[in-house]
């Protein structure tokens, strides 16, 4: 269970005037400025529960993730994580928790990863029985078993990220913080990590939070989302109701013997304007749908709380 | 000794193992160069001023002191300069706060097995010196001293690394501490005895360094080893080691305690 209170984050950092004269002026005088990366974020998620966080670039969806890891102090506010405190760190909750960030590495660079993963076995000291059958499973469901012996540094950036997930769940974590788990994979390699997740979700049942901004893990993985937009959130709730809120729109994409082009109109007008359509255009082909879940949630993070 | 202990050690070990070219072109270029260095330097020193020896120590007492305290400030250094500040610089410094282990513990473990393996680099050479100068009228170390020196050197690199801690977690407020480490690193070699024998310096100046960390860091490990000490000097030098260990540790814990709520885990 995570419950989150009045949750806000600043952080501090220095201007410099771009070019030599700026370097030197910030050799004797640096303007601080403070960024308020979370504003009294209230969020609570039950067992079992996987949630998406989106948003735009700099929304706060990492910082809040950071700090539910214990890894970044808040400015104010509370949080718990299956009961702890998670800035406190202690090794309890250090060791029902996992934090995988796609961009960042966690495993070592410069050995396979199976010498990583019997380090990692001695640090959350897990049975050998057990190590044993999460090596198999998880290697397995990711189709990585062949590249567990070659130096990490040598894979590529899709099977870095297999391995990366390998050793973040190798101790049956409890609650999974995922930060963009498919950044810079190719489609074929996101496609595999998102079965994988779904399984793994399937199987062990943690609490997960996924930010991404592809939105085709959103819609594959998390039944609910949260919505940030400069550090707030500003719609949680289940996947089905953003696409509801905006309900009342169509969006109808119509070929013409010229043209192509797509247009939203309300609901009730759909029978009239698809009947101007006809009669304005040479109409080839017409296609009517619901908005796409990508522009409903543009437009959420754009014009703030439904 | 707990049981990730053993595998943090056999994993850094695998690190340096993975590129053994450099270990043996840094130690082997290292230990010749200083030589050819230390010896060409003295003998000029020593033909200027027209003597045998100085401070009671000979052209050849004088090399094996360089080549002795070149090869241990190895085991003193440890790792590389920024093995924290790099990883906190980086974001990897991420990983030692989600292990359920003690940060300290994993970092001074990992620390520790490269001054074991750069230990082994002193006994290589105590083995190369024995067998082209052996049989000569130097007078190198019994094994009793050498094993008793690189003790004191693993000593005192507990000691070199709470003040490496102290300077690296600077970076949690400065992106960038390489050259404060280039500084204690300075300090350290020529007041503990790295850049000339200590006992070339002035009384007073060192009564004074007496009192300080720097000398148990390197002279008296190398003169330990070169036999030059009695064990009175020793006892008393390895009670000073820990008792600054003590005292600087206290230190770390404030700056680590105020730091870690500055950290941000980005990085490249």
């Amino acid at each position: 269970m995570i419950e989150i209170k009045n949750l806000s984050k600043s952080f501090k950092s220095h201007k410099k005037e771009p070019g030599l004269k700026g370097s030197l002026k910030a050799v004797f005088h640096r303007e601080e400025i403070t960024k308020l990366a979370l504003k009294s974020i209230d969020l609570s998620i039950n067992k079992g529960e996987m949630i998406g966080l989106i948003g735009a670039n700099g929304a706060g969806k990492t910082t809040l993730v950071k700090i539910l890891a214990g890894i970044v102090h808040p400015t104010s506010g509370s949080a718990t994580v299956l009961g702890h405190i998670p800035w406190e760190r202690p090794n309890e909750y250090r060791r029902q928790m996992s934090l995988i960030m796609g961009q960042k590495n966690q495993v070592w660079w410069d050995l396979p990863a199976l010498d990583s993963f019997l380090l990692l076995k001695e640090i959350y000291q897990i049975p050998k029985n057990q190590y044993q059958k999460n090596i198999d499973f998880l290697a397995d469901t990711l189709m990585i078993k062949d590249q567990l012996k070659t130096q990490v540094r040598k894979l590529s950036l899709g099977e870095r990220m297999k391995i990366e997930l390998m050793a973040a769940l190798l101790h049956n974590p409890q609650v999974i913080f995922l930060d963009e788990p498919t950044i810079g994979l190719d489609l074929s390699a996101q496609k595999a990590v998102r079965h994988f997740l779904l399984e793994y979700q399937k199987e062990f049942s943690p609490i997960t939070i996924l930010t991404s901004h592809y939105m085709e893990d959103i819609k594959e993985l998390c039944p609910r989302v949260a919505i940030m937009k400069e550090g707030e959130i500003v719609f949680d709730g289940p996947l089905a109701e953003v696409q509801r809120m905006l309900g009342d729109e169509k969006v109808i994409s119509v070929t013409t013997d010229v043209t192509t082009f797509k247009i939203h109109i309300p609901r009730e007008n759909l029978a009239s304007e698809t009947q101007h359509l006809f009669q304005k255009h040479n109409v080839v082909d017409l296609n009517i749908q619901d908005p796409p879940i990508e522009e409903i949630i543009e437009s959420l993070m754009k014009g703030g709380a439904p | 000794m707990k049981s990730w202990w053993k595998d943090v050690m056999a994993m850094e070990f695998r690190k340096i193992l993975a590129y053994r070219s450099d270990f043996w072109i840094t130690f082997l270029g290292q230990m010749f160069i200083q030589l050819l260095v230390t010896i060409s330097l003295w003998h000029s020193v020593f033909k200027e001023n027209n003597v045998t020896s100085m401070q009671g120590l000979n052209l050849e007492m004088l090399a094996l002191y360089y080549l002795v305290a070149n090869v241990g400030m190895r085991i003193l250094w440890g790792e590389n300069i920024g093995f924290i500040s790099r990883e906190i610089y980086e974001g990897t410094f991420t990983r030692y706060l989600l292990y359920p282990i003690s940060f300290f513990q994993y970092k001074t473990v990992s620390y520790l097995s490269y001054s074991l393996f750069y230990s082994l680099q002193l006994f290589i050479f105590y083995w190369l010196y024995q067998l082209f100068f052996g049989t000569s009228d130097l007078s190198f170390t019994h094994l009793y001293y050498l094993i008793l020196g690189i003790g004191i050197f693993l000593t005192s690199s507990l000691l070199f690394l709470t003040l490496a801690f102290m300077v690296e977690l600077i970076s949690l407020w400065a992106d960038n501490v390489w050259t404060l480490m280039i500084m204690l690193r300075f300090f350290v070699t020529f007041f503990g005895g790295g850049f000339i024998p200590l006992n070339f310096l002035p009384h007073w100046a060192q009564e004074i360094l007496a009192w300080t960390p720097f000398p148990y860091l390197i002279n008296l490990p190398v003169r330990t080893i070169l036999g030059l000490s009695h064990h009175t000097e020793i006892i008393k030098g390895i009670f000073f080691i820990l008792a600054w260990t003590l005292i600087l540790a206290t230190f770390v814990k404030v700056i680590w305690s105020r730091g870690q709520k500055r950290y941000t885990g980005v990085g490249i």
